[in-house]
C-alpha cells in the first residue's frame, strides 16, 4: 500500500513541476527590427561617413497600409 | 528623465500614432496634446477625404465648374497641391482622380471589389484649380475631380503636430505618424534626432534603413501596397502623362523634407520616376533627400550631401 501512495505522490509531484514550468515559461521576445544595429551613410562635403547606431526607431515609414481592423 | 507618451488610433484609412516627449508630472499635458492631434486629424479628414460624401473635397468634386465654400484645411492643401504640380512640371497632379477611379480605385481601399480596369474617357492632366483664399472658396474646371491622396496625409500630419505642440507648448517635442507619413519637431526623450525606420518593402517586418530628423517630415510611396484589380495587378500610382497606373518607377521611395506635405508630394512624384529622373529631381531640389528602393538591388540614397547633417540616411547593416 505504501508503494502505491509513493507512486501516486510522485506522479502528482511530476505533474505539479510540469505545470509550474509551463505556467512560468515565456517565449523569448524577438528583438524589434528597428533596434538592430545600423550603419549611417552620412554625406558631408561630398564624403561618406559610416556611423554605428543601435537606438530603436521612434516610428516607421512605409507605403501607407490599410488600417488594421 | 524624459519619456515618450504615445497614442495609436485608426483614421484617414490607415493606422495613426502620435507621441510627445514629456518630463515627470507632465502626463496630463501630454494627454491634452495627444487629444489635440487626434482632433486635428479628424478635422483634416472631414475636409480632405474623397471617401466621405459630406467632406469639403467631395462637395467640391461634385460641383466642378462652380465656386464652392471650403474649409481652411482644404484650401491650404489645394494651394500646396497646385504648387507641387507646378514645381514638378505636372508629374505630381491632384486631378488624376478620374483616371484613378477608372483604374478601379473607386472607394475606400478596404471596400474595393475586383473589376477590370478601364481608361477615363476624355481625361487630361493639368486641369485648372482656382482658389479664392480671401473668400474661402475654390472652383474646379468642369469635368475635373481632385484626389489629395498624394499630399493630404502629410499635410494632416504636420497640422496635427502643430496642434499637438500648440496645445501643450511646454512639451519638448513630438511626432505624428499617419500610416507612414510622418511629421516631427523638437526634442526626443534622449535628446537626439527623431529616428524614423524605413520598412523594407521586400521583407515584411524588417527595417531597411533609419532616417534621423531634427525637424520636418518623411513620407514613403510605392507600389508594394494598396494594389487592386485582377490578382492585384494594378496600383494606385497614376502617371499623369498616360492616365494609367505608372509603369516606370521604384518599388518604393522615401523622401525627407522640411515639411511632411512636401515630403509626401515629392514621394508621390518620385514613385513614378526612373532612377535617372529621380537623381535629376533631387539634384534640382537641395532641401530634399530620398531613399530610392528599386525592384531589385540595394536601396539608393539620393540628395544633397551638406543637408544630410539634418537628415542622415542610415543603411541597415
Amino acid at each position: 500500500m505504501q508503494r502505491v501512495w509513493i507512486v501516486v505522490l510522485s506522479v502528482w509531484a511530476m505533474l505539479a513541476i510540469v505545470a509550474v514550468l509551463a505556467w512560468s515559461y515565456r517565449p523569448p521576445a524577438p528583438l524589434p527590427a528597428s533596434a538592430a544595429q545600423t550603419v549611417v551613410v552620412k554625406g558631408t562635403n561630398g564624403k561618406q561617413q559610416l556611423v554605428t547606431v543601435s537606438a530603436p526607431a521612434h516610428a516607421t515609414t512605409a507605403t501607407s497600409a490599410v488600417a488594421r481592423p | 528623465m524624459s519619456l515618450l507618451e504615445q497614442v495609436e488610433w485608426r483614421a484617414v484609412g490607415t493606422t495613426c500614432s502620435a507621441a510627445v516627449t514629456t518630463g515627470s508630472g507632465e502626463e496630463q499635458r501630454a494627454r491634452v496634446a495627444l487629444s489635440a492631434a487626434q482632433a486635428e486629424v479628424a478635422a483634416c479628414e472631414g475636409e480632405l477625404s474623397r471617401f466621405d460624401p459630406a467632406s469639403d473635397l467631395s462637395r467640391l468634386n461634385a460641383s466642378a465648374g462652380e465656386w464652392v465654400s471650403v474649409g481652411p484645411r482644404l484650401l491650404e492643401t489645394l494651394r500646396l497641391a497646385v504648387a507641387a504640380r507646378e514645381d514638378t512640371a505636372g508629374r505630381f497632379d491632384p486631378t488624376v482622380l478620374p483616371a484613378l477611379v477608372a483604374a478601379g480605385y473607386d472607394r475606400s481601399f478596404e471596400l474595393l471589389e475586383e473589376r477590370p480596369a478601364t481608361r477615363a474617357d476624355g481625361w487630361r492632366a493639368g486641369s485648372a484649380i482656382e482658389l479664392d483664399e480671401a473668400r474661402g472658396r475654390a472652383r474646379l474646371e468642369p469635368g475635373t475631380a481632385v484626389d489629395l491622396g498624394g499630399i493630404g496625409k502629410g499635410y494632416a500630419a504636420r497640422r496635427a503636430l502643430d496642434a499637438m505642440l500648440a496645445a501643450a507648448p511646454d512639451l519638448a517635442g513630438g511626432l505624428v505618424d499617419l500610416g507612414g507619413d510622418i511629421a516631427v519637431r523638437g526634442e526626443t526623450p534622449d535628446g537626439g534626432p527623431w529616428r524614423i525606420a524605413v520598412a523594407d518593402p521586400r521583407r515584411p517586418g524588417e527595417t531597411l534603413a533609419v532616417l534621423a530628423l531634427a525637424a520636418g517630415g518623411v513620407a514613403t510611396s510605392g507600389r508594394d501596397a494598396r494594389r487592386f484589380g485582377p490578382s492585384g495587378s494594378l496600383h494606385h500610382l497614376i502617371d499623369p502623362e498616360t492616365g494609367e497606373p505608372a509603369f516606370a518607377g521604384p518599388l518604393t521611395v522615401t523622401v525627407a523634407a522640411s515639411d511632411a506635405a512636401e515630403a509626401e508630394a515629392h514621394a508621390t512624384t518620385l514613385a513614378i520616376a526612373s532612377l535617372e529622373e529621380a537623381r535629376a529631381h533631387l539634384a534640382a531640389r537641395p532641401a530634399l533627400s530620398a531613399l530610392y528602393v528599386p525592384h531589385a538591388g540595394p536601396p539608393i540614397p539620393l540628395g544633397n550631401p551638406p543637408l544630410a547633417r539634418e537628415r542622415l540616411v542610415v543603411i541597415a547593416s
